[in-house]
This record gives C-alpha cells, sequence and structure tokens, in this order.
C-alpha cells in the first residue's frame, strides 16, 4: 500500500500578530511549524503502513525552510519526501497550489491514497486537497474520522458531517482529508530524526514538473485578494434581573419574546 | 513563643475599614471561605479567617500592620492560595491580607535588566508584560498560570526549569518588605552584589510569610533563549530512570529540566488527559528540556544527551522539537497532581529533596513503605534537582481515620530516611508551612531549630505574623 501525504509549513498561531493598518497577517519573525492538522494525515499514514505494509510518500511546496517539516515527517517515520521549491510557485493560490502538487504526484506515480490534513491553520480554505483530488481525476473523502476496510482496491470510511457520521465506500485509488479524531500523532523518536539528519531531500523545481508554468505563482492563480477585513464582533445584549419569583417569570417572557423575534426558537414555541 | 492574641472586635473592625476601605474588607462567611485552605487537604488543615483585607497600597499594609502590633491580632499574608504546605491558612483566625489588588508592573529597566512589580502579579502576567523586551522571569513555578510574584519570593518556589535556572531566590535584587510592627524597609536593590551588613533580603526569601510581608520586588531578567527542544524517554524501571540523572548531569550541558514520572503517575495523568502514550512495559520516564541561543547547539546537545540515554537503557528516546509536540508531553508532566486528585482527593503531595546522586536510593524506600502501608505512592518530580513529588494516596479502600492514623507513620519513616540517611530535606520547594511543622521540629538538630526561633523572636516577637508556621 502506497500513501502519499500533503503536508504544509504554517507560522505558529500563537506568535502570529496581525498587521492593524492592513489587516494582513506580519510573517516576518514567527515560527513556522508544522501544519498542525497534517499530523494526524502523516499518521493515518503511517498507521496504514504498520498494518499494511508499503511506504508513506511526503510532498510538500513551499521556501527553503519548508525542509524543516520535511524532516519531522521521517523522524516519525516516513519513507521519502520530495520538497517542490522554486521562485516560480511563490505566490500560488489553492487552484495553483494544488496543480503543482498533483503533478509532483503524477510524477512520483499514482499512489493507492493521497492524504491530507482537513486544512491548514493559515489560509484555512480546504481547498487545496478536493483540488488535487480533481487534478489528479481521484475521488475524494472529506473529513474522514476513520476508515473501516482497507483492502488492495477499496475502503470504507466514516466521514464526519454535521449530523453524525457518514459512511462511505470508494474505490482506490482515492485521496482522503482528515480530521483529528482519526487517530492519536505518534512522537517522533531520535532514531528517526537522526535518520532525517542522514537523508538527502529531494527537490524538484517546476521544470522537474513537466508542468504549465502559466498554471502556478501569482500570475497562475485566479484568486485576487481585494480586500482584507477583520471582522467586527458586536454584540447587543439585554440585561434582565431578576429579583423575584414575578420577576423571574416575566424575564423568561422577555427571554422567549427576544428569540423570537429573531427566529431562533425553531419549532419550541409550536 | 506567643499564641495568646486579640479577637477582632466590631470597633477594631471599623479602625481597619477606615484603613482600607469599605471594598476591601469582608467577614461574610461565604467570601472568606475561599481564604481560609489552600491546595493542601481542605479537610485537615483549612481554619477560617475573622476578616479578608484586600489592601492595594504598602501605605495600608503598613497601617494594618501597626493595629495588629497594637492589639496582638495574628495576620496571615496571602497570595494566590496556590501553595502545598498550608503556609497562607490562618490557623489563629484573625487576619488574612491578601496582595491580590497589587498587581501591577511598576518598572521595566532594560538597561539594568530588572522589572519591579508589586506583589500579586500572577507569575505568567509578568512574563507576558516583558514579552515584547526579549527579557523573561526565569522561575517557572509549575502553578505559574495562577500564582504570585509574592507568594514565589515568600516561599522560595523552585520548579521545572531549576536544573538551568536555578530557584525564585536567585532572581529577586531588591524587595520592599512591611515589618510585623508596620516598618516599610528596602532590602537589596538593582545592584547584582551586597555585602553591605546581613544579607536580610536573602533571610525574606522562603520565610513563608513569617517575617513581614513582601509588597514589591525587583527581579533580576534574563534574555529569553530562542530554542528550545524537549525528550521523553521510557524505561523499564524507574530505577534505570533515575540512574541515568546523575550521568546527565556529568556531561557538561546543563538542561533546562530533568523531570522524572513513575508508572503511576504517567498512567493517571494520561488516562486524564485522553493521551496515548503507548505504556506498555513502561517504568517510568524522563523529561528532558534543552534551550539556548543557537539552533545547532540546541539540537547537538539534545541528540547527545538522547544518546547517553540510549546506551542506559532506554526504551526508546522520542523528540519534541515544535511548540505543539512539546506542549502535549510537558502537559501531562504539568497535570500529574491534578490527576492524582481525581483519583482520590485525599492525599498528601511530598517534596523531599535529596543530593542528586542520592536520588535511586529514595525509590527503593518510597516501594517498601507503599508495601508497608498498603498505600498508592505515585512519584514525580525535578529529578535533575534531587527533588521529587511522592505523593501519598488514600487507598479509597480505607477509612478516613486509618489515613490520618497512617499517614503521619508513614512520613516520619520517610523522613527520617531522607534526613537522616541520604542528608536531604523535608522540602525543597512547597516549603514547611503548617503541614510540615512538627516533622520539621523533629528531624532538625536542636541547636539550629533554636537559631530559627530566635530569629522568628528577635523580628517578630509578639509572634503575629502568620505564626503557627514552619516553627511550632
Amino acid at each position: 500500500m502506497h500513501s502519499i501525504v500533503l503536508i504544509k509549513q504554517v507560522p505558529q498561531t500563537s506568535d502570529v500578530q496581525m498587521d492593524k493598518e492592513t489587516g494582513t497577517m506580519i510573517r516576518s519573525g514567527s515560527t513556522s511549524i508544522l501544519n498542525p492538522l497534517d499530523v494526524y494525515a502523516l499518521e493515518t499514514a503511517l498507521q496504514i503502513k504498520d498494518r499494511n505494509g508499503g511506504r508513506v510518500t511526503v510532498i510538500t511546496m513551499g521556501p527553503a525552510s519548508a525542509v524543516k517539516v520535511l524532516k519531522e515527517a521521517i523522524a516519525m517515520g516516513c519513507d521519502d519526501v520530495y520538497h517542490l521549491n522554486d521562485r516560480a510557485f511563490a505566490g500560488s493560490d489553492t487552484w495553483a497550489t494544488s496543480y503543482v502538487l498533483a503533478k509532483a504526484i503524477e510524477k512520483i506515480g499514482i499512489p493507492d491514497l493521497v492524504i491530507t490534513g482537513e486544512r491548514a491553520t493559515d489560509g484555512d480554505t480546504a481547498q487545496v486537497g478536493p483540488a488535487v483530488a480533481s487534478w489528479l481525476d481521484l475521488p475524494v473523502l472529506t473529513y474522514v474520522a476513520s476508515i473501516e476496510n482497507l483492502t488492495s482496491d477499496s475502503l470504507i470510511v466514516e466521514r464526519l458531517i454535521e449530523e453524525g457520521y457518514q459512511r462511505v465506500q470508494s474505490p482506490l485509488p482515492a485521496l482522503l482529508t482528515v480530521v483529528k479524531e482519526i487517530a492519536e500523532p505518534r512522537l517522533p523518536t531520535l532514531r528517526g530524526k537522526k535518520r532525517a539528519m542522514a537523508t538527502n531531500i529531494v527537490t524538484w523545481s517546476a521544470s522537474d514538473l513537466d508542468a504549465d508554468q502559466a498554471f502556478m505563482g501569482l500570475r497562475g492563480s485566479p484568486t485576487r485578494v481585494v480586500k482584507i477585513a477583520t471582522p467586527k464582533v458586536s454584540r447587543q445584549c439585554r440585561m434582565v434581573k431578576v429579583e423575584d419569583d414575578d420577576s423571574l417569570i416575566e424575564a423568561v417572557d422577555q427571554l422567549f419574546t427576544f428569540l423570537e423575534e429573531r427566529d431562533l426558537l425553531g419549532g419550541l414555541n409550536a | 513563643m506567643n499564641t495568646s492574641y486579640t479577637a477582632i472586635t466590631p470597633s477594631i473592625l471599623e479602625e481597619l475599614k477606615a484603613i482600607v476601605g469599605e471594598h476591601n474588607l469582608f467577614t461574610d462567611t461565604e467570601r472568606i471561605e475561599n481564604y481560609s485552605h489552600d491546595e493542601t487537604s481542605k479537610e485537615q488543615f483549612s481554619h477560617m479567617p475573622e476578616v479578608v483585607l484586600t489592601p492595594i497600597s504598602t501605605e495600608q499594609i503598613s497601617e494594618v500592620m501597626k493595629v495588629a502590633d497594637r492589639y496582638t491580632i495574628p495576620v496571615t499574608p496571602r497570595g494566590a492560595g496556590s501553595g502545598l504546605s498550608g503556609g497562607a491558612i490562618p490557623i489563629h483566625g484573625g487576619i488574612v491580607l491578601s496582595v491580590e489588588k497589587m498587581n501591577k508592573v511598576l518598572e521595566i529597566d532594560e538597561a539594568n535588566l530588572t522589572v519591579t512589580a508589586e506583589a500579586g502579579i500572577v507569575t505568567n502576567e509578568l512574563n507576558e508584560q516583558l514579552k515584547r523586551t526579549g527579557l523573561f522571569f526565569a522561575g517557572y513555578p509549575m502553578s505559574l498560570e495562577t500564582c504570585f510574584l509574592g507568594g514565589n519570593i515568600a516561599e522560595n518556589a523552585g520548579g521545572g526549569k531549576a536544573v538551568k535556572y536555578g530557584v525564585t531566590g536567585r532572581y529577586v535584587l531588591g524587595m520592599e518588605v512591611v515589618t510585623p510592627q508596620g516598618e516599610v524597609v528596602q532590602l537589596g536593590g538593582k545592584v547584582t552584589k551586597d555585602v553591605s551588613g546581613y544579607d536580610l533580603k536573602q533571610l525574606y526569601i522562603g520565610s513563608e510569610g513569617t517575617l513581614g510581608i513582601i509588597t514589591k520586588a525587583t527581579i533580576r531578567l534574563l534574555g529569553v533563549p530562542k530554542y528550545a527542544s524537549n525528550l521523553l524517554v521510557p524505561f523499564r524501571t524507574a530505577q534505570d530512570a533515575i540512574s541515568v540523572v546523575p550521568l546527565i548531569m556529568k556531561q557538561g550541558i546543563i538542561p533546562t529540566s530533568i523531570e522524572f514520572m513513575d508508572k503511576s503517575s504517567l498512567e493517571m495523568s494520561c488516562s486524564y488527559l485522553n493521551e496515548s502514550l503507548p505504556l506498555e512495559g513502561v517504568g517510568a520516564m524522563l523529561l528532558i528540556e534543552i534551550d539556548g541561543t543557537d539552533e545547532q547547539q540546541v539540537e547537538h546537545d539534545l541528540i547527545q544527551v538522547g544518546d547517553l540515554c540510549s546506551g542506559h537503557k532506554a526504551m526508546e528516546v522520542y523528540i519534541a522539537e515544535d511548540a505543539t509536540t512539546r506542549e502535549r508531553i510537558w502537559s501531562i508532566r504539568r497535570n500529574i497532581a491534578e490527576a492524582i486528585k481525581v483519583y482520590s482527593p485525599i492525599q498528601s503531595l511530598e517534596d523531599v529533596v535529596v543530593p542528586i546522586g542520592s536520588i535511586p536510593l529514595v525509590l527503593p524506600c518510597l516501594e517498601q513503605l507503599s508495601g508497608k502501608y498498603n498505600m498508592r505512592i505515585p512519584c514525580y518530580g525535578h529529578a535533575g534537582d534531587g527533588n521529587l513529588h511522592a505523593t501519598l494516596v488514600k487507598n479509597p479502600e480505607s477509612s478516613m481515620e486509618e489515613w490520618l492514623e497512617m499517614e503521619p507513620r508513614l512520613l516520619s519513616e520517610f523522613y527520617a530516611f531522607i534526613v537522616g540517611e541520604l542528608g536531604g530535606k523535608i522540602s525543597g520547594e512547597h516549603g514547611i508551612g503548617l503541614k510540615r511543622r512538627s516533622f520539621f521540629k523533629d528531624v532538625t538538630p536542636r541547636p539550629e531549630y533554636q537559631l530559627l526561633c530566635a530569629v522568628k523572636q528577635a523580628l517578630d516577637p509578639k509572634n503575629i505574623m502568620n505564626p503557627g508556621k514552619i516553627l511550632l
């Protein structure tokens, strides 16, 4: 069983400061870490390898510093890693990023599973995973919370949805985006770290990928950031003081009227 | 020592109200109940005060002490109430004087690398306010999210980073103290050396509020180390884990922390946190932290310490280099005390400290006592300092009477071994307070005990300053 995991380096959220003037993130000086939700994707792939054998390959696209997250993946037990690094990739939106990642997967060879985290904690779009599936024409299963039955040509998963869980069967190869509850990530080991230090990381540029440069980077990205605004949260609360039984009943009435006016009671008042 | 005190009358209350204002004085049972205990067992140690005061200035505290001195009223100073030895419990009633409203940073002096703050500031908050300067206060009590600076100094708090950074006292350059008679004295200052007279500042550090009330302090700051990484190392037996500690210290690398967690502590904390760390066959773990300003150096030291563990019976060496993973493993260590409380709220959290070379000898003694008294004794703590928190936990099947009878007998045996055989002390960082005062008297040679009494007598002849703590 071969899994390819897509991971990303993101700013550490506790370090992030916003520029009050422009509303954008101040990236300088902030520490970069492996996207915390991608650790679950790595763990999922490693557990599949533990149970079924095979290999775990990891790809990241990003600047030179992104090598660090690939080394972490090796320290956890992943086998092969690829670093997609080229000025031509800079400024890519989710569409362009997913194109580049898909091209890298094609070059490696379509695996049994492509696994990603639910989303990255910086952009928060959750688009790249499904978009990669789209480029590769693979079935996509998002918000996967558990894998029930994995065979060489199909799997059954439970997807976390608003109402609970949804069981879905899919043929392989497929792309999964996984949620936190799928697995408890293992800790990296010193043995793994030493292996990571000794590993020569393969770097691929745009020309290595047989990819159309018009589809990548800022120019290849259809997304245009027109304006960034920080939403203003305003709460209009009404205080009702309860002093005795009479005012308690009155307060409950007022609360009902308040909720009714806003159509928030659903079927409760029927 | 005097233990006869004046009860607080309505007219004394009026005098106190005139000093602190009515918003800073309360006597209603519901509110003062919160000030009747700390983190020690409420069933065993709590005692109600007569009045709680929350003054807002040194001048107010000074005036309150003058009233207390005039009428001979006991005054118990209080920080956040996170103490573990009953130091803030008003066992003679009287006044609890809480510094909770004196919580401001007064000056950050970057040229002299100092911060001056009021006693009621929360330790973490102090470091939050220092963040922009790239400096920090290196004291790291495990309760740093709640404990106050004043309490840290009064208890000379240690914590998880003392192997490298030492305990609170190392960083106190100066302090303002209100004496039991209400005099305001300034001890030390911003100087780093001072042999002008007796070192009174040092006397107040760790005095547990028995000699005066610390109202402000000037703290020496260090540059924040930019990089920190951790190792989490499981061993088959606690003995294997503990035996590695002196070897690590010999290497010439000074880790920030070497924390020890035995099997029971790990199981309780992991189950409390829903953490699925593989524990099969694990007898104990060490949590080791290395920090520094050079990323490569930190990595190099981490590998060297990790290799040493691998060569000395470590089952595995886990590494945590990013903030998320580091928080994950530190959280296991920090939550042990809470997790043990969930297992059994009746317990005694101990704090013995021994020369680091003797740490391997503590565990067989605990094992023997655990068997003899049929009591679980999970053990964890700051192995790098020789400071272990063995926790006596009441067997849920035994009665409260049995517990109250067994606990002191077990402790007497344990302390006799720690002090008599190993040259250790009965408290490394939690203090003697109320909880250990009789044991302290038992294990302290008479001439030394008399010297301590003489100091107390000289500074507080009426015994109104936190009476009943440390000394009997």
